[in-house]
């Protein structure tokens, strides 16, 4: 019996056991497998780490699009970097956006996830709205930045890890061009792991994204296979008002919308912003 | 009058032996010459005993002794591990989708990117030994578990145990204190005795300091150490005179048996397990005789195969199948230096160009260290499965 041991920390590890294995390539950029596994479905790992699995895939991908977007109002214009399993082009566009840029690095993660993991899709990738960019993310929003073409107003960063491809999306330059590819009252979010195990990826964040927004906080889900309690996702904006949406107005949005959701809910919306003692101190030690 | 050819007194091996010649002389049929001819039924023996001798120990294979991916497969198969150095190590073992999780990178001394090409692949032990790598891996902390290379110098013996790397058994102490306030864990010691050894004493001497060193800093450490990594120096039998990994092993696993149950314990296996494993077959391709000596040219020399007698410091046992007169020989490899010479003033019968000369217990450091000098095309390496015991001298 074959099982996978993620890589991710030396002291502990989780491990699944393959029960058929889909895909496995090393790809120009990284390590890919698509594997089934009885309890969680399909599972896709890049360079030995998690990536996604069909059994829990749902909380991560509503909480980093419908929470920007929910908080926004009024997104026409959405990016999102990475993200080529397709799940988050898929919430993306269940709002009446006008048009989604996806910018994803590895054409394979896209081709083997419509293939293996279609469920995460679910058709999204023929939606007229999206234009799919293979590129790497970061030259991608330093040439968006510094061309004349239309800003977005919510921008998605579901990146893998930041070591590896992912690397550059954590750095000062990446935010600072993104910045500068948003909307005056644009929202950017991102991809920002497991804080009980990786204090020191909330603190960078806040200290480099931080230098961009007048509002720099973050928000958390758990999701069970990035395991150690909850992951956190930072979240920076200048628009002062997007963090405290009423109750009410965000009841409204999402009922117009009629959305079926399996962890997001206006309450959901308002209580994730909310940090536990231990993630707060790590980006705010007076905290 | 100095005598520019000092004699090469070697083991060689000459006479009929008609099995293993047609044994070889298929092979060059099949697959041309030079080659290495990998036995794998050797290596799995070998990898068996050493783990028949150090039960408590977990083996991690020293890719860098014979980076060769067959050699890979066997040791995958068999479940050892895999001690890397480099992230060309890493992305060898990657396209054998051995995960990260069995190798342990064991150079302490790394670039940021090395570093993080080892997290990506999966390596998440790391070896260290100065304040200046610590600190290299503060912004990783949360992900790795290290070890602390440790060398000793023996007041007994007089002789440096590691020269090149290793800290000073003094220097621990502060070395887990400054990793702690780092917040980075510092999982257990290391050590290398030196390759080679010819009896296990240094393993002995090393393991017990190493103990004593580990006790007392887990009698105040928060973190305790409990990885103990004795490295390699598990030696080739080049002597061809018969080797006993179970005498050998006998001080260590008695050193090791009062070790705490708890520790875990690994070993970095190279030289032992493939140097027998691989033998070298070569075709005289030319000859003649200059100032008395029978020169022979051999298609592989000092700058393929053979680099271990330059790199390190090895001496192949021989064989050919002839017998006769024993002539005052030269045996060279095909670039056109004159450095690269196999063996230099050897006494042997009369060689005929076509004939096959083996090169044994060429497993270890040989191709490793191979050049691209002369743009000469590296041995073919060859796997067999091979009964065969290897010849062992007797006298």
């Amino acid at each position: 019996m074959k099982h996978f041991k993620e890589t991710l920390y030396d002291a502990v590890c989780q491990e699944f056991r393959i029960d058929k294995m889909y895909f496995e390539s090393k790809t120009a950029h990284q390590h890919l497998m698509i594997f089934h596994n009885a309890q969680l479905g399909r599972v896709m790992t890049l360079d030995g780490v998690v990536q996604t699995t069909e059994a829990d895939e749902f909380i991560y991908h509503e909480m980093l699009a419908h929470v920007p977007i929910f908080a926004h109002g009024n997104a026409k214009r959405v990016l999102i970097v990475g993200g080529g399993d397709g799940g988050m082009i898929r919430e993306v566009l269940k709002h009446p956006v006008e048009h989604v840029t996806q910018v994803e690095i590895d054409q394979a993660v896209v081709d083997m996830a419509i293939e293996y993991l279609p469920n995460h899709s679910n058709g999204a990738y023929q939606d007229p709205r999206l234009n799919l960019v293979i590129a790497d993310g970061f030259d991608f929003v330093k040439q968006y930045a510094d061309s004349n073409q239309p800003s977005f107003d919510v921008i998605i960063s579901d990146s893998t890890d930041p070591i590896g491809p992912g690397e550059v999306l954590f750095t000062d330059n990446f935010y600072a061009y993104a910045k500068r590819c948003l909307t005056p009252n644009g929202i950017m979010v991102t991809q920002n792991g497991v804080p009980f195990f990786q204090q020191d990826e909330i603190q960078t964040t806040y200290e480099r994204m931080g230098q961009q927004f007048a509002d720099m906080h973050f928000y958390c889900a758990p999701i069970p296979t990035y395991y150690g309690g909850f992951m956190t996702f930072a979240w920076g904006t200048d628009d002062l008002t997007a963090r405290t949406r009423s109750a009410d107005d965000l009841q409204e949005q999402f009922d117009a919308l009629n959305l079926d959701t399996r962890y997001y809910n206006p309450e959901i919306h308002q209580a994730a912003f909310a940090l536990p003692q231990y993630v707060k101190r790590s980006f705010k030690p007076e905290s | 009058m100095n005598n520019p050819h000092p004699i090469d007194a070697r083991p060689l091996i000459t006479g009929d032996d008609p099995a293993a010649q047609a044994h070889y002389q298929k092979l060059v049929a099949e697959y041309g010459s030079p080659l290495l001819v990998l036995n794998r039924r050797v290596l799995q023996a070998r990898f068996k005993a050493l783990q028949a001798a150090l039960p408590e120990v977990d083996l991690y294979y020293a890719v860098k002794a014979h980076p060769d991916p067959e050699i890979i497969k066997i040791i995958d198969q068999l479940g050892g591990g895999f001690d890397i150095a480099s992230a060309g190590e890493m992305s060898l073992l990657l396209d054998h989708k051995v995960s990260g999780r069995r190798t342990i990178h064991t150079h302490p001394i790394k670039k940021d990117q090395e570093i993080r090409d080892g997290l990506r692949f999966g390596a998440t032990t790391f070896v260290i030994d100065n304040a200046h790598e610590l600190k290299k891996l503060v912004p990783y902390r949360s992900r790795v578990g290290v070890l602390l290379r440790v060398s000793f110098r023996s007041a007994s013996a007089i002789v440096d145990l590691s020269k090149k790397f290793g800290c000073a058994p003094d220097e621990v102490a502060d070395l887990v204190q400054q990793a702690n306030a780092l917040g980075i864990h510092v999982k257990g010691l290391s050590f290398h005795v030196g390759s080679q050894c010819n009896d296990a004493s240094k393993h002995v001497e090393a393991i017990t300091r190493c103990h004593a060193l580990m006790q007392e800093i887990n009698t105040t450490a928060n973190k305790p150490l409990s990885v103990l990594d004795i490295g390699g120096g598990f030696p080739a039998d080049y002597a061809l005179q018969g080797l006993d990994i179970d005498a050998f092993c006998a001080p260590i696993r008695t050193a090791l048996a009062e070790l705490p149950k708890d520790w875990h314990l690994i070993a970095e296996p190279g030289r032992y397990l493939v140097a027998p494993s691989v033998t070298s077959v070569t075709t005289v391709a030319g000859k003649s005789v200059r100032n008395g000596f029978r020169w022979y040219y051999l298609d592989d020399g000092i700058y393929g195969s053979y680099s271990g007698q330059l790199f390190d410091h090895a001496t192949y046992p021989l064989q050919v199948f002839r017998d006769g007169e024993r002539l005052p020989s030269i045996i060279a490899g095909p670039t056109c230096d004159s450095i690269d010479v196999v063996a230099e003033n050897i006494a042997m019968p009369e060689l005929e160009i076509g004939d096959l000369l083996i090169g044994h217990q060429m497993g270890a450091y040989t191709a490793a260290t191979k050049t691209r000098f002369n743009s000469i095309p590296d041995a073919r390496l060859v796997v067999v499965d091979h009964p065969q015991e290897r010849p062992v001298l007797s006298d």
